[in-house]
C-alpha cells in the first residue's frame, strides 16, 4: 500500500500552481465580471429586472430628466442573467474574476442617461436613447407596408415622442373614431365610453 | 409537465382507495397536481391517524412538511406532509407502485394548533418543531417543545412566515441576552457532558453539538443547529420573481446546489404543466452526476482524513479537481451552476465539450479506482470504521433519513429509482445499498456510487436526443403548487413551491438532504467512543466548515469541559493522548 502510494505520489509531481504569481487558466464560457458598454446600452431596465440578486439597478430623475444605471459587482452572482436579457448586447460576462478590492466604490459602475421630453407638455417620460431604438425599430417594421402612408407614419412616430398621459389625450379622437365605427351606438364622453 | 407519455395514468391510485376506504369522510378533498402527486385534505384531529396509516401500513416515509398561511386565500393555516408511498415489501402481490401522498389539514386561525404527529411518526419532530416557530401553530402533544429554527432572543409571538408578520429585512430587538435553549440533561452516575461546537456541520449551519459520555463512551447526544438560518423561504416569497428563484436555489448548498435548482424547477414546472424538451432533461442528468461526482470524492477524501490517512486525504483532493474542472467547462462555472431556467437549461453541451469530459471521465475512473483501492487497503480504515456509528434499520425506518446515509441500513431507497426525473429512466444505471450499517457501510456506497455516476454521465453523453433545451413561452397560472425532488448526493432534495398571484411564489419549501438525516444521529452516537465521533458525524456527509470546539460533560465528576474541535479531531485521528485526560 505504502509502495503503491508513493509511487503515486512520485509519479504526480507538484499537483498545484504558484497561483496568484501564474495565472489560472479558465475554461472557454467561463461565466466571469460582467463588462458593460454604456455605448450600447439604451436604459431600458431589462437587465434590472431580471437580475435575481438586485447587483443591477437603475434610479429615475424626472426633476432633471436623468436616468442612472449602476452595476454592483459586490452583490453580482454572476448568473449572466443580463446578458441574456439584453436587447442590445450591452453587457456581457468576461473571463475576469479577481474582483478583490479595497474601496466599495471600485466595486461600482454607473452611467448616466438623458431622458426624452414630451412634445407637448415637456415633462421627461422615457430614456432618450430607448426611444431612438424603439424609433429605428418601428421604421425598419413599417418599412414598405402596403397599408401604412408617410403621413400615418409620421402621425404614429410624433405619437411615441410624447409622454403617456399626453399620448393618450392626443389620441382620443382617433380612439372615438374607431369606437364609433365599431358601435355606432356608443357615445365617447371624456375618454370614458 | 414533466408528463411522459407513458405515464398519463395516475400512480397510487391504489393508496388512496385504502385510505378512503379506511377513513371514509374524514378525507374532504382529493386533488391530483401531477400523475404521482396527489393531495388528500383531511379532518385536523384525524391528522396523525391517516399520517401513521400513510407511513406504517402502505410502506410511507415522510420527505417533508410544510406549513402555509392560506388565511388571504381560504381564512386557515395549512399543513401538508408529504410522504412518499411505496407500497410495502410483498406488495400484496401487485407491481410495486410509488407516489407522492400529501396529507393536508387546515388549521383555523383562532385556534392555532394541531395534533401533533410525532408521536405516531417520529421522523415529524424537526418539522413539527419548525412549523411551530414558523407559523405558531401549536402542535399538541409534541415530546420536544424546544425551538428548532428561531433563536432564543426572538421575539415569542413573532413567527416570520406569517403573511402578517414582518418584512424580510426587519431584525427585531433581542429579547434576551442569555441561551435559554434546554439541551438534554442525562442523568446517571459517572455521565460526562461533552459541548461540541457550535460547529459548522451541514452546508450553512454551525452547530453546537453535546456528547454525554461514561468515560469514553458515548451514552447520548443533543445538537442544536439553525444558528445561521438565512430565511431564504421568506426572501424568495417576498422580493423574488418565481424566476429568479432558481438562481437563490443554487445557494442554498455549496456543495448539492444544482441539486436544489433542478427540484425547484421540477416543482415550477410540475405546477404549471410545462414539458421540458427531451435533451434538457439528459442535460440536467449529466450535470446532477458531475455534481455528485466532487461531492463524493470530497466525503472520500475526508473519510481518509479522519482515519489519519492525510496523504489520501490528499490525493483524493488532487483528483477531485477534475470534476470541478468538469462542470467548469460544462456550465460555466466551478459552483453554482445556474444552468436552470423555468422550462429547461440554458446551456447547450457541444462536441468539444462532450469530447473532453468524456476523456476525464476515462482519466478519473482509473485515478479514482487507485485511490479507493489503497484507501481500502489501509490497515486502518476498516477497523475505524466497520461496526462503528451503528445505524439500526429500525431506527432508520423511523426517522426517513435518506441518500446514502439510509442506504448503508439496507433500504434499496433512491429517489431516482422510486420517483425517476429527468433521464433517470431513459439511461440504465446500477443502485448501491448495502446492509452494514456502519460508517464502512455508507463510505463504500459512496465510492460505488461515483464509478456508477462517471458511467451514467458517459451514456448520457453518447445517447442523449438532439433538439431544442429550453421550452419558452408557457402561462403562470396563480396559486398553483406541485413538488419537485431530486437524488442529491446525501439524499433527497424537495421543494415544495405555490405560486402566488404577482409572478413570485406564495410559498416555497425546501428542504435540503441533511435536514432529514440529522434526527437519527443522536442513534448513530450512541454507543461508540468520543474518538469516533467526527468519523461518525462525516458519514452522513455534512458539509463541515467552521468547526470550532467541543464540550465534554463527565457524567460521573458532574463538570463539563470544552474542548477546541481541533484537539477532538487530532484525537480521532491520532487516537492517543486523550483530551479528557488532561
Amino acid at each position: 500500500m505504502v509502495l503503491k502510494l508513493l509511487r503515486e505520489v512520485l509519479k504526480v509531481g507538484q499537483a498545484t500552481v504558484p497561483y496568484p504569481f501564474v495565472p489560472v487558466e479558465v475554461a472557454p464560457g467561463f461565466r466571469g465580471k460582467p463588462e458593460y458598454n454604456p455605448e450600447q446600452c439604451i436604459a431600458c431596465a431589462a437587465c434590472t429586472i431580471a437580475c435575481p440578486p438586485n447587483a443591477l439597478s437603475m434610479e429615475t430623475d424626472l426633476e432633471n430628466g436623468v436616468r442612472t444605471w449602476s452595476l454592483f459587482y459586490g452583490r453580482c452572482i454572476f448568473c449572466a442573467r443580463c446578458e441574456e436579457v439584453c436587447p442590445t448586447g450591452a453587457i456581457k460576462l468576461g473571463a475576469d474574476f479577481e474582483l478583490a478590492s479595497f474601496t466599495r466604490q471600485d466595486l461600482t459602475v454607473q452611467a448616466e442617461f438623458r431622458l426624452a421630453e414630451c412634445q407637448r407638455c415637456g415633462a421627461y417620460f422615457a430614456s432618450a436613447k430607448e426611444l431612438e431604438h424603439v424609433l429605428a425599430l418601428l421604421d425598419q417594421a413599417w418599412k414598405g407596408q402596403q397599408s401604412l402612408s408617410e403621413d400615418d407614419i409620421s402621425a404614429r412616430k410624433a405619437l411615441l415622442r410624447l409622454c403617456p398621459e399626453c399620448r393618450r389625450k392626443v389620441d382620443l379622437p382617433r380612439v372615438k373614431e374607431l369606437v364609433h365605427t365599431a358601435w355606432p351606438a356608443v357615445e365617447v364622453l371624456d375618454g370614458r365610453i | 409537465m414533466m408528463l411522459r407519455p407513458e405515464e398519463k395514468t395516475q400512480r397510487g391510485q391504489r393508496y388512496v382507495q385504502a385510505l378512503r376506504q379506511q377513513f371514509g369522510t374524514i378525507i374532504q378533498e382529493e386533488t391530483w397536481q401531477a400523475p404521482e402527486q396527489v393531495t388528500l385534505t383531511v379532518d385536523l384531529n384525524s391528522l396523525p391517524a391517516v399520517v401513521d396509516a400513510a407511513y406504517h401500513q402502505h410502506g410511507g416515509w415522510l420527505s417533508v412538511v410544510a406549513g402555509n398561511d392560506e388565511r388571504p386565500l381560504n381564512g386557515h393555516f395549512a399543513l401538508y406532509y408529504v410522504l412518499s408511498v411505496e407500497g410495502d415489501e410483498t406488495h400484496n402481490g401487485s407491481e410495486p407502485e410509488s407516489c407522492y401522498l400529501i396529507v393536508r389539514a387546515l388549521v383555523p386561525p383562532n385556534k392555532p394548533e394541531f395534533p401533533a404527529v410525532t408521536p405516531r411518526v417520529p421522523a415529524a419532530v424537526w418539522y413539527e418543531r419548525e412549523v411551530r416557530d414558523m407559523f405558531g401553530l401549536q402542535p399538541v402533544g409534541l415530546p420536544d417543545e424546544r425551538r428548532l429554527v428561531l433563536p432564543d432572543d426572538w421575539p415569542a409571538d413573532l413567527h416570520p412566515l406569517r403573511k402578517d408578520a414582518m418584512d424580510y429585512r426587519y431584525r427585531p430587538a433581542p429579547e434576551t441576552e442569555d441561551e435559554t435553549y434546554e439541551f438534554f440533561d442525562v442523568q446517571g452516575e459517572g455521565v460526562l457532558q461533552i459541548p461540541l461546537g457550535p460547529l459548522h456541520i451541514t452546508s450553512d449551519e454551525p452547530g453546537h453539538f453535546r456528547l454525554f459520555v461514561d468515560g469514553e463512551h458515548i451514552i447520548d447526544a443533543d445538537y442544536r443547529l439553525f444558528y445561521v438560518h438565512r430565511g431564504m423561504e421568506k426572501l424568495a416569497e417576498t422580493r423574488m420573481t418565481y424566476d429568479q428563484v432558481t438562481f437563490l436555489a443554487d445557494r442554498i448548498c455549496g456543495i448539492c446546489g444544482y441539486a436544489h435548482n433542478v427540484a425547484y424547477s421540477n416543482s415550477i414546472e410540475r405546477a404549471l404543466g410545462i414539458s421540458i424538451p427531451e435533451r434538457a432533461h439528459y442535460i440536467r442528468t449529466i450535470l446532477l452526476e458531475v455534481e455528485r461526482l466532487h461531492s463524493h470524492l470530497l466525503n472520500l477524501g475526508l473519510a481518509c482524513h479522519f482515519v489519519g490517512f492525510d496523504t489520501g486525504f490528499m490525493q483524493f483532493f488532487r483528483v477531485r479537481e477534475k470534476s470541478m474542472k468538469m462542470a467548469e467547462l460544462l456550465t460555466g462555472t466551478r459552483k453554482t451552476y445556474g444552468m436552470n431556467l423555468i422550462g429547461g437549461v440554458r446551456r447547450d453541451i457541444l462536441k468539444e465539450q462532450r469530447l473532453q469530459t468524456l476523456q476525464w471521465c476515462k482519466e478519473l475512473r482509473q485515478e479514482v479506482s487507485d485511490l479507493v483501492g489503497m484507501l481500502l487497503e489501509t490497515p486502518n480504515i476498516v477497523q475505524r470504521t466497520q461496526n462503528v456509528g451503528r445505524l439500526e434499520p429500525q431506527v432508520a425506518r423511523e426517522y426517513s433519513p435518506v441518500g446514502p446515509t439510509l442506504r448503508g441500513s439496507g433500504f434499496p431507497r433512491d429517489i431516482r429509482v422510486i420517483h425517476p426525473y429527468s433521464a433517470y429512466d431513459r439511461v440504465p444505471w446500477k443502485l448501491t445499498y448495502k446492509d452494514g450499517c456502519d460508517v464502512l457501510a455508507r463510505t463504500l456506497i459512496r465510492a460505488e456510487e461515483f464509478f456508477e455516476s462517471l458511467s451514467m454521465v458517459e451514456r448520457c453523453l453518447d445517447t442523449m436526443p438532439d433538439g431544442p433545451i429550453l421550452t419558452e413561452g408557457f402561462n403562470y397560472t396563480p396559486h398553483r403548487y406541485a413538488l419537485g425532488y431530486v437524488e442529491a448526493p446525501r439524499g433527497e432534495d424537495i421543494h415544495w413551491s405555490m405560486l402566488g398571484d404577482n409572478q413570485k411564489l406564495y410559498r416555497w419549501r425546501c428542504r435540503a438532504s441533511s435536514y432529514n438525516n440529522w434526527p437519527s444521529l443522536r442513534y448513530m452516537l450512541q454507543n461508540n467512543t468520543i474518538s469516533d465521533a467526527p468519523l461518525i458525524v462525516a458519514s452522513i456527509d455534512p458539509c463541515y466548515s467552521c468547526t470550532e470546539r467541543v464540550t465534554v460533560v463527565d457524567v460521573r465528576k458532574k463538570d463539563v469541559k470544552i474542548v477546541p474541535y481541533k484537539e477532538l479531531e487530532r484525537y480521532c485521528r491520532e487516537r492517543k493522548d486523550s483530551p479528557l485526560k488532561a
